[in-house]
C-alpha cells in the first residue's frame, strides 16, 4: 500500500530536492533564498538560526535552507547535512580579507562524509561593486583546484541585481536531474 | 591459504587508477566529450542532453572502466581566464586530452598558444598526449590533417611522448572509442614513469 501510494506520490508531486546555502555571515545568502523565492530584494537582518523556503524552478521543486553564517553558530551547520542534494556556498567577492575564513569553513565541511555526493555550486556574489574578485581569484582563495572527485561550478552573481542567479540555478537543475 | 585467496581476490578486485586531464579552448566541446566518453564505456549511462551543457566555470568529472584499468576524467573550464587553474592538475596526470574546435578558424592560434604553455610544462612531462580535432560532423570545419599543419610546429616541443592526433566528433560520438583505447595503453605503458594508484573496487 505504501509503495501504491509513494508511486503516485511520484506521479503527481516531484520530490523535493534539498539544498543548503552556507557561507560567512554578510555574504549574501538570505538575500540570494528570496531572490530565487520571490525574486525580490528584500531587507534582511543577519540570520541567526535559519530560513526555510520552497523554491519551484522549472517544475523542480527545492527545499532551499539559509544557515547562519556566523562565527558562533557556523558549528551547527553540519546538523543539516544529511540528505543535501547540493550546496550553495555564497562568497563575499569583495571581502578579500576573510576569504581565508571561508576556505577553511568551505574544507572542513566537504570532509564531511553526508556531503560526498552533494553538488558543489559556488556564488562569487556581489559582482556589481567594482574590483569584486574575479572567478579564478575566488577559485584560487577557496583552494577549489585541491578538489579532485567532486564536480564543482563557480558563478559570478549579483544578488542584488539579480545576475547569474538564473544561470545557477539551471545549470544546477540539470545536475541535479542527472544525478539521480 | 588465507594470504593466497585473499591475493587472489585483491587481484581479481583491485583496479588501477589514471586520471586523465581534458584540456582546450572554451567551446571546444570538452564536456561534450567527457559526456559522450562515459556514454560509451559505462552501461545504462544516461548521458546530459548536448543542448544543455553550458560553459564549465569549475571542475566536471567522470570515470570509466576498461578491464581492470578505471580512467578517471578531470574536465577543466577552458575560458582564458581559468586557464591558469590547468596546471594545479598536472602533477596528478597520468595522460592529457587536448581539444580544438576544428571549426573555428579564428581561433586556432588562441588554442595553439594554449596549447603550446601546457606542453612546455615541466610537471607533465612525458604523459601522453591525445589531441582532438572536434566537430567533424560540421561542414566546412578544418579536417584532421589541416589542424595537424596549423598545429606543425608546435610538432618539436612536444617531446619525447606518446601523441595521437585523431579527427573527432563529440556530439555524435565518432572516434571517442578509438581515442579512449588508445589513451589507455599508453598510460598503461607510461606507468613506470606515472604509476597508478591502485584501488581496491568492491
Amino acid at each position: 500500500m505504501g509503495g501504491l501510494l509513494s508511486y503516485f506520490s511520484g506521479l503527481f508531486g516531484s520530490k523535493e530536492r534539498r539544498i543548503l546555502i552556507l557561507g560567512l555571515d554578510g555574504a549574501g545568502k538570505t538575500t540570494i533564498l528570496y531572490r530565487l523565492q520571490v525574486g525580490e530584494v528584500v531587507t534582511t537582518i543577519p540570520t541567526i538560526g535559519f530560513n526555510v523556503e520552497t523554491v519551484i524552478y522549472k517544475n523542480l521543486k527545492f527545499q532551499v535552507w539559509d544557515l547562519g553564517g556566523q562565527t558562533s553558530i557556523r558549528p551547527y551547520w553540519r546538523c543539516y547535512y544529511s540528505n543535501t542534494d547540493a550546496i550553495i556556498y555564497v562568497v563575499d567577492s569583495m571581502d578579500r580579507d576573510r576569504i581565508g575564513i571561508s576556505k577553511q569553513e568551505l574544507v572542513s565541511m566537504l570532509e564531511e562524509d553526508e556531503l560526498k555526493k552533494a553538488i558543489l555550486v559556488v556564488f562569487a556574489n556581489k559582482q556589481d561593486i567594482e574590483g569584486a574578485m574575479t572567478v579564478t581569484e575566488v577559485a584560487n582563495a577557496l583552494g577549489l583546484s585541491s578538489l579532485k572527485n567532486r564536480k564543482y561550478q563557480i558563478f559570478k552573481t549579483s544578488a542584488i541585481k539579480g545576475e547569474g542567479l538564473d544561470e545557477a540555478m539551471d545549470w544546477l537543475s540539470n545536475s541535479i536531474l542527472q544525478q539521480k | 591459504m588465507y594470504t593466497l585467496l585473499s591475493g587472489m581476490w585483491k587481484y581479481m578486485f583491485k583496479k588501477d587508477e589514471y586520471f586523465v586531464l581534458i584540456l582546450g579552448l572554451d567551446n571546444a566541446g570538452k564536456t561534450t566529450y567527457l559526456e559522450q566518453t562515459k556514454t560509451k564505456f559505462t552501461k545504462n549511462y544516461k548521458a546530459m542532453n548536448p543542448a544543455k551543457i553550458t560553459t564549465t566555470v569549475g571542475l566536471n568529472i567522470g570515470k570509466i572502466d576498461i578491464g581492470p584499468v578505471r580512467l578517471n576524467f578531470w574536465d577543466l573550464g577552458g575560458q582564458e581566464e581559468l586557464q591558469s587553474l590547468w596546471d594545479k592538475y598536472y602533477a596528478e596526470s597520468h595522460g592529457v586530452i587536448y581539444i580544438i574546435d576544428s571549426s573555428d578558424r579564428e581561433r586556432v592560434d588562441e588554442s595553439k598558444e594554449a596549447f603550446e604553455k601546457m606542453i612546455q610544462s615541466e610537471v607533465l612531462l612525458g604523459v601522453p598526449l591525445l589531441v582532438l580535432a572536434n566537430k567533424q560532423d560540421l561542414k566546412n570545419c578544418m579536417s584532421t590533417s589541416e589542424v595537424k599543419q596549423a598545429f606543425h610546429d608546435s610538432a618539436q616541443k612536444i617531446g619525447k611522448r606518446d601523441c595521437k592526433v585523431l579527427g573527432v566528433s563529440a556530439l555524435n560520438g565518432d572516434g571517442v572509442h578509438e581515442g579512449i583505447e588508445w589513451l589507455k595503453q599508453c598510460v598503461e605503458r607510461n606507468n613506470i614513469c606515472r604509476p597508478p594508484t591502485v584501488k581496491e573496487i568492491t
